[in-house]
């Protein structure tokens, strides 16, 4: 068992990645409450395969990582809306996961070093984040998800009723393109700062785990956030005490804790 | 009258779907809308509420029209977790800006939820209560809002008989109380006939390249094998 100095030495020198990834956690558990209700979780799935395709670019031609990457989400997102209007979403979220995975590693599989840094972005191993961009990421991510939750009225009109909400004079398509982007956002923001891994456990586990629970939505979205910085101390702590990377960490956390939740839940709830 | 439609064609894309002659929508008065599925009955809600331009013809409606649409409580994501109240503020949410309610739109959603006999509905799960419950809990938050024009798609599908006559005792109230013209889909005659003093009748082409006609009946012209059989399918 390490001792507090440990833990102490040990935050000092990932504060950088630790203030990301709370804003991360908080984020991105926020839009996942939304991304698991609205059931866009092909979507969230397939979305950092598509980032890491535009980070692969950036690496193979010596660019910023997010330039590409951004580029990357929009097109993805614009295919997605395409495909949507044309009822056949289903068949491409799928293909963009798979083909987002396997692409980001072909443009790079001749070089090794890049190789592994993809590898990294995919795992979220060793990612290095500077102060700079913790300043930057993490307001970023926290005001997604909190506009996500703000409007949570209007996802559950959305969701219910997109016949009322046209009567009523609401464009369903736009309001869906703002989810989107909100969504994109925290994917690409919280992909250069913490890996894929990072965010899709943020975006799922916490919301997964607290809605078998839930009876209104500011309830589910109030405890995912909870569950999630949780789930991130835990996953700190066994990171360190195991010695195991901390993405992989979180998502074990996250992943018992649903496990007791979801059998909990069929018990009591 | 709130809303003219004349010699008009609702479809999607170069597709007729349904074609209009003379329907007339006053205040007070309640049009039923009869026919088999995949006749075009949505369709035709889609053009009466707005949301479809005629492809050929004339829609006119007056100034003051406020068009609500009351969902059927089956169709409702109830994975969703909701209260009642957060059911019932449903569409009065969506006449605020970004979905937030404020002090006067939730009394007014209060209000009618007593007069709907709901108010002890507010903090229950949504999706445990019954069907006769939602609907009226989604009815009471429409109200809320004041609309004249209220457009029902099987409303009563599912309920069971003291929740129906419940649910349209109340909308016979919002008809000749508040002046609201209803548009009423049912399967049910009975429904009609409660309800409505017309009845739009769709009469669905022989060929797919045409679309299904419109009948406006009196209802108590209905034809008998249609008061004997209900809808066809």
């Amino acid at each position: 068992m390490s001792n507090w100095q440990t833990y102490r030495e040990l935050i000092d020198v990932n504060a950088p990645a630790l203030i990301a990834a709370a804003g991360l956690a908080i984020g991105a558990s926020l839009l996942g409450v939304f991304v698991v209700l609205r059931r866009e979780g092909l979507l969230a799935l397939a979305l950092p395969q598509v980032v890491a395709v535009g980070a692969a670019v950036g690496l193979r031609m010596d660019w910023n990582f997010l330039p590409p990457a951004i580029a990357a989400a929009v097109i993805a997102l614009l295919v997605t809306a395409w495909s949507r209007a044309r009822r056949t979403s289903h068949l491409l979220l799928p293909a963009l996961y798979i083909g987002g995975l396997s692409v980001s590693v072909l443009l790079i599989a001749n070089s090794a070093a890049h190789l592994h840094e993809v590898q990294h972005l995919l795992a979220g191993e060793d990612v290095f984040v500077s102060w700079q961009q913790a300043y930057l990421a993490a307001p970023t991510l926290i005001a997604a998800g909190v506009t996500a939750a703000v409007l949570w009225r209007r996802w559950l009109l959305l969701a219910q009723s997109p016949t009322a909400a046209r009567v009523a004079g609401l464009r369903p398509a736009r309001w869906d393109a703002l989810f989107l982007v909100l969504l994109a956002a925290a994917v690409v923001v919280g992909t250069s700062v913490s890996g894929i891994l990072m965010v899709l456990a943020c975006l799922f586990l916490p919301a997964a785990t607290v809605l078998p629970w839930a009876k209104r939505v500011p309830g589910a979205l109030i405890t995912s956030v909870v569950a999630s910085l949780i789930f991130l101390a835990g996953g700190f702590i066994m990171s360190i005490e195991m010695d195991w990377p901390l993405s992989q960490s979180v998502g074990g956390v996250g992943f018992a804790a649903l496990i007791v939740s979801h059998v909990a839940a069929a018990i009591f709830a | 009258m709130r809303v003219e439609i004349d010699n008009a064609v609702f479809g999607y894309a170069r597709r007729p779907v349904v074609r209009v002659n003379n329907l007339a929508l006053a205040p007070g008065r309640g049009l039923g809308v009869f026919g088999p599925n995949g006749s075009g009955k949505t369709t035709l809600l889609r053009g009466i509420m707005g949301l479809l331009e005629p492809m050929e013809g004339m829609v006119q409606r007056d100034g003051e029209v406020l068009p609500a649409y009351l969902p059927q409580h089956r169709e409702m994501e109830l994975h969703w977790p909701m209260s009642g109240f957060d059911a019932a503020s449903l569409w009065a949410s969506a006449k605020e800006q970004f979905g937030r309610l404020g002090h006067g739109v939730r009394a007014a959603v209060r209000e009618k939820m007593s007069l709907l006999d709901v108010a002890d509905l507010e903090n229950r799960s949504f999706p445990r209560l019954s069907g006769g419950q939602q609907q009226r809990l989604l009815l009471a938050g429409l109200l809320a809002t004041r609309p004249n024009l209220i457009v029902l798609d099987e409303p009563t599908d599912g309920l069971d008989t003291r929740s129906t006559r419940t649910l349209l005792s109340h909308l016979r109230d919002v008809r000749d109380k508040g002046r609201a013209s209803i548009v009423l889909v049912s399967h049910d005659i009975d429904d009609l006939v409660e309800l409505c003093h017309e009845v739009a009748l769709l009469h669905p082409a022989e060929s797919p390249d045409e679309p299904a006609t419109v009948e406006i009946v009196p209802i108590e012209q209905l034809p008998s094998h249609i008061l004997r059989a209900g809808a066809p399918t």
